[in-house]
């Protein structure tokens, strides 16, 4: 395991490993792993191939089903999908799908196939608002089925969270690299540093617009707000992952929230050297929310976690909480203050109107006339895999729209 | 701590245990063999030494493995063919080895190309101190075609040869035979009838493990080129065994040294229940080294222990008698599966396998991901416990078919 925050955390399959690990596979009949990825990428499927020696079937059927399978492939919290149902979990431990599915896309990128195939063009054109995983895997699925795509992206790189966000040592930024430029070979144009204010106009522009923007901001407790030694975590991993990890941070810090985010924000935190990082989390342990992998690998690297309590005022630099269920009380004083306690989106300000996710149904992406939302805006905050999904789902509602075959 | 003792007698000579290197590269020379010994290999069955006349230029690389998913390879092929040293230095090592290890077995394995050389070498080994002979008639990678396998496969000049030898030594010998060959019993039986005193089997069979995809060439690679050669390890146990039974039906009692994919204990009272007195090893050594011989010794006292008995040569041959023509087994009654639901993970391969390659028996519950067994239809060939991960699937209730002869008793059935 590597404790750098420029390399990548988890080792790499052997082929000899990879071997060992999809021989471990009872390749089920009516495989549950397959039936419980939100993306089809078929588990299943993939492992019979690799087991049975066809790493190159492998990598198609990874990505055909996904077109971001190899960033899924080390971000997924594959725990809650593929392998919650595992069989494999009746005997030890449920396969390492994710790790399976690294190997195979790295193996996919070191032969330099290229497996996915477009239809000729239609003639209709798609404007995609947002170059992070949902607005990747919309342009990515539009181009395959033969619209001409534009992508619209603020930032001055393409990948929105993917790039800006996951920490490098979970995801680095030459696998985001590879994985744009996979979907720019399917003719998609990228225009970065492009702040779309509007939508009204790239509506009449193009056929169809679809805006994938995300939950791209962090949210503030009322508490915390205004004070300058409290920051997001959405704000504090971009600012580490665009500056490569090279940034000053005090001894103490103190983060609250315990689901993914909170986890990246700790780890990077003590792989960028801070000797105490603290995480305060409402949940208990055993509501947790962050993945198990994450949260064991926060706690490899030493990070304090205290389960349970809820923030409730501020004193200076001293934060008190108290317990959910406990009379008990809890005062912590810290340099900074990290916020990972969800994130919201900025859609609104496009004039969409933006709706809870429980109202959202998941295969209804259009808005009103032509224009369409996919990811985050689409289906609340969710994972990459969620993203690729509704990438596939925007693509075939606009199809319909649009009367495509 | 278990303590049986392994030793017992073959063709006349005490082995402390009935494990011993095979013939090959494991028993290359004196420090070898000596390891071996200290580590605790019953006897050694030192490296076949050929005439003066033959010289032996082996090629590079020279092995190549069969491989299934992540295992260790479960089949080895082999180029090498015997001793690279000097008749002379062969000789010496023999000698140094019985004067350092009076206890311990070395059988000399030999190899001539005429009547001649067959004689010279049995009696050279002889005086080297031996204390048994075998004839190696049965290597498959031999560069001339006067010897090895070529060789094993005609009665008449193995004959020729075993009464060669018997001209040159008194000593106990016996006879390697070829697996490349439909019969080995009318090959065995001449052996004997020139004065083998038993047999040894399987030598390894001709093989082709692999093709390189790319250069269109066997592995493993000579300048471009390949060889069929010898195939051994685990995979080969199934055929081993298969030949020492029909060597002990066509000529019963004969007194066999088992070889053939030995690595653990269990392989080995595999070839002794078929009616093995010693077993050789090769294949094994190459991957794990001589130390396996620890686990083999005393997984074998184990079961000695298990089995209630304190001689090995209680064991020797039992399954003989309980393998039979296939025409005369009860085909009078079906066993079906029983299902452990409780076992059962819920995989579903019972149910796949039971479709595409039995009689589409088992029935597939998609909301309990649970299988179970139809009886109408199952036939009792249980291929669902053969392919069950967590072994959940067991025999269970016994049917006499309406063809069955009247009056049976299912209490009469030995599963």
């Amino acid at each position: 395991m590597s404790k750098n925050y420029l390399e990548e955390y988890d080792a790499a399959f052997t082929p000899k490993l990879v071997m060992e690990e999809a021989s471990r596979c009872l390749l089920c009949h009516d495989a549950p792993c397959s039936k419980s990825c939100p993306a089809g990428t078929d588990p299943a499927k993939f492992i019979r191939s690799v087991r049975f020696k066809n790493f190159k079937g492998a990598a198609e059927t990874v990505r055909i089903n996904n077109i971001l399978g190899s960033i899924c492939a080390r971000v997924c919290p594959t725990e809650r999908y593929c392998q919650q149902g595992c069989s494999r979990s009746g005997i030890d431990k449920p396969i390492d799908i994710g790790r399976i599915q690294r190997y195979i896309t790295d193996f996919e990128d070191s032969l330099k196939m290229d497996i996915l195939e477009k239809k000729p063009l239609n003639g209709k054109r798609v404007a995609v608002v947002g170059s992070g995983p949902a607005g990747l895997a919309s342009a990515g699925y539009l181009a395959l089925e033969g619209f001409e795509v534009t992508v619209f992206e603020k930032e001055a790189k393409a990948g929105g969270y993917l790039r800006y966000g996951i920490p490098e040592y979970r995801l680095p930024s030459e696998v985001v690299d590879k994985e744009v430029k996979r979907i720019q070979k399917l003719g998609v144009k990228i225009e970065c540093g492009h702040l779309v204010e509007e939508l009204e106009s790239l509506k009449k522009e193009y056929d169809a617009v679809v805006v994938a923007s995300g939950h791209n901001k962090g949210k503030v407790l009322p508490i915390f707000a205004g004070k300058r030694f409290v920051k997001t975590a959405v704000d504090f991993l971009h600012n580490a992952k665009k500056k490569k990890g090279n940034i000053k941070l005090p001894e103490n810090v103190l983060v609250i929230g315990g689901g993914d985010v909170a986890m990246d924000t700790v780890t990077t935190l003590k792989l960028l050297g801070v000797p105490h990082v603290t995480d305060v989390v409402y949940e208990t342990f055993a509501e947790f929310k962050a993945s198990k992998k994450e949260l064991i690998g926060s706690q490899e690297q030493g990070v304090t976690i205290i389960d349970g309590y809820i923030p409730v005022s501020l004193k200076g630099k001293t934060v008190k909480f108290q317990h959910r269920f406990i009379p008990s009380e809890l005062k912590i004083k810290a340099d900074l203050i990290i916020l990972a306690v969800g994130q919201y989106t900025e859609a609104g300000l496009l004039g969409l109107e933006v709706k809870k996710t429980q109202e959202v149904e998941e295969t209804a992406n259009r808005v009103k006339d032509n224009l369409f939302v996919a990811g985050d805006i689409a289906h609340g905050e969710k994972t990459v895999v969620y993203a690729v999904r509704s990438g596939k789902e925007v693509t075939y509602a606009i199809k319909k729209f649009l009367g495509v075959k | 701590m278990v303590k049986k003792d392994l030793s017992i007698e073959f063709l006349g000579v005490k082995f402390p245990n009935p494990f011993c290197l095979s013939s090959s590269p494991v028993g290359n020379d004196y420090d070898m063999c000596a390891k071996a010994y200290d580590v605790g290999w019953g006897g050694v069955v030192f490296k076949t030494i050929g005439p003066k006349s033959y010289v032996i230029n082996e090629v590079s690389p020279r092995f190549d493995t069969l491989t299934k998913e992540a295992e260790p390879f479960v089949g080895f092929k082999n180029m090498e063919q015997i001793a690279e040293h000097s008749l002379e230095e062969n000789l010496a090592d023999i000698r140094r080895l019985k004067k350092d290890y009076p206890n311990n077995v070395l059988i000399a394995s030999i190899m001539g190309n005429d009547e001649e050389t067959w004689e010279d070498l049995a009696r050279k080994v002889t005086e080297a101190g031996a204390d048994m002979i075998e004839m190696n008639l049965s290597c498959p990678q031999m560069t001339s075609h006067a010897m090895g396998s070529d060789v094993g496969t005609n009665p008449e000049l193995c004959k020729r040869y075993c009464q060669a030898v018997k001209r040159g030594s008194k000593l106990p010998m016996m006879a390697k035979m070829t697996p490349n060959i439909t019969d080995m019993v009318p090959v065995a039986k001449a052996c004997l009838e020139g004065g083998a005193d038993g047999i040894a089997a399987i030598n390894t069979i001709k093989s082709i493990c692999n093709i390189d995809l790319d250069k269109k060439i066997g592995m493993p690679i000579v300048n471009g080129k390949s060889s069929i050669s010898g195939y051994s390890g685990k995979a080969v146990k199934p055929v081993a065994l298969r030949f020492i039974q029909q060597l002990r039906n066509g000529i019963p009692n004969l007194q066999i040294s088992g070889i053939g994919g030995v690595e653990t204990w269990e392989d080995a009272a595999e070839f002794i229940l078929v009616g093995s007195r010693t077993i050789q090893v090769t294949t094994g050594i190459m991957q794990y080294g001589y130390r396996i011989v620890e686990d083999l010794c005393n997984g074998l006292m184990h079961y000695m222990e298990e089995q209630k008995v304190n001689k090995l040569e209680e064991l020797v041959g039992l399954a003989n008698k309980n393998i039979i023509p296939a025409e005369e087994l009860d085909r009078d009654y079906i066993v079906y599966p029983e299902i452990d639901k409780d076992k059962c993970v819920g995989c579903g391969r019972c149910y796949i396998s039971c479709y595409d390659g039995a009689h589409q028996a088992m029935e597939w519950d998609e909301e309990t991901r649970r299988p179970s067994c139809n009886h109408d239809k199952c036939v009792g060939c249980l291929l669902c416990g053969h392919v069950c991960p967590v072994g959940a699937i067991s025999k269970g209730e016994i049917v006499f078919k309406k063809t069955a002869k009247p009056g049976r008793k299912i209490a009469d059935i030995r599963l």
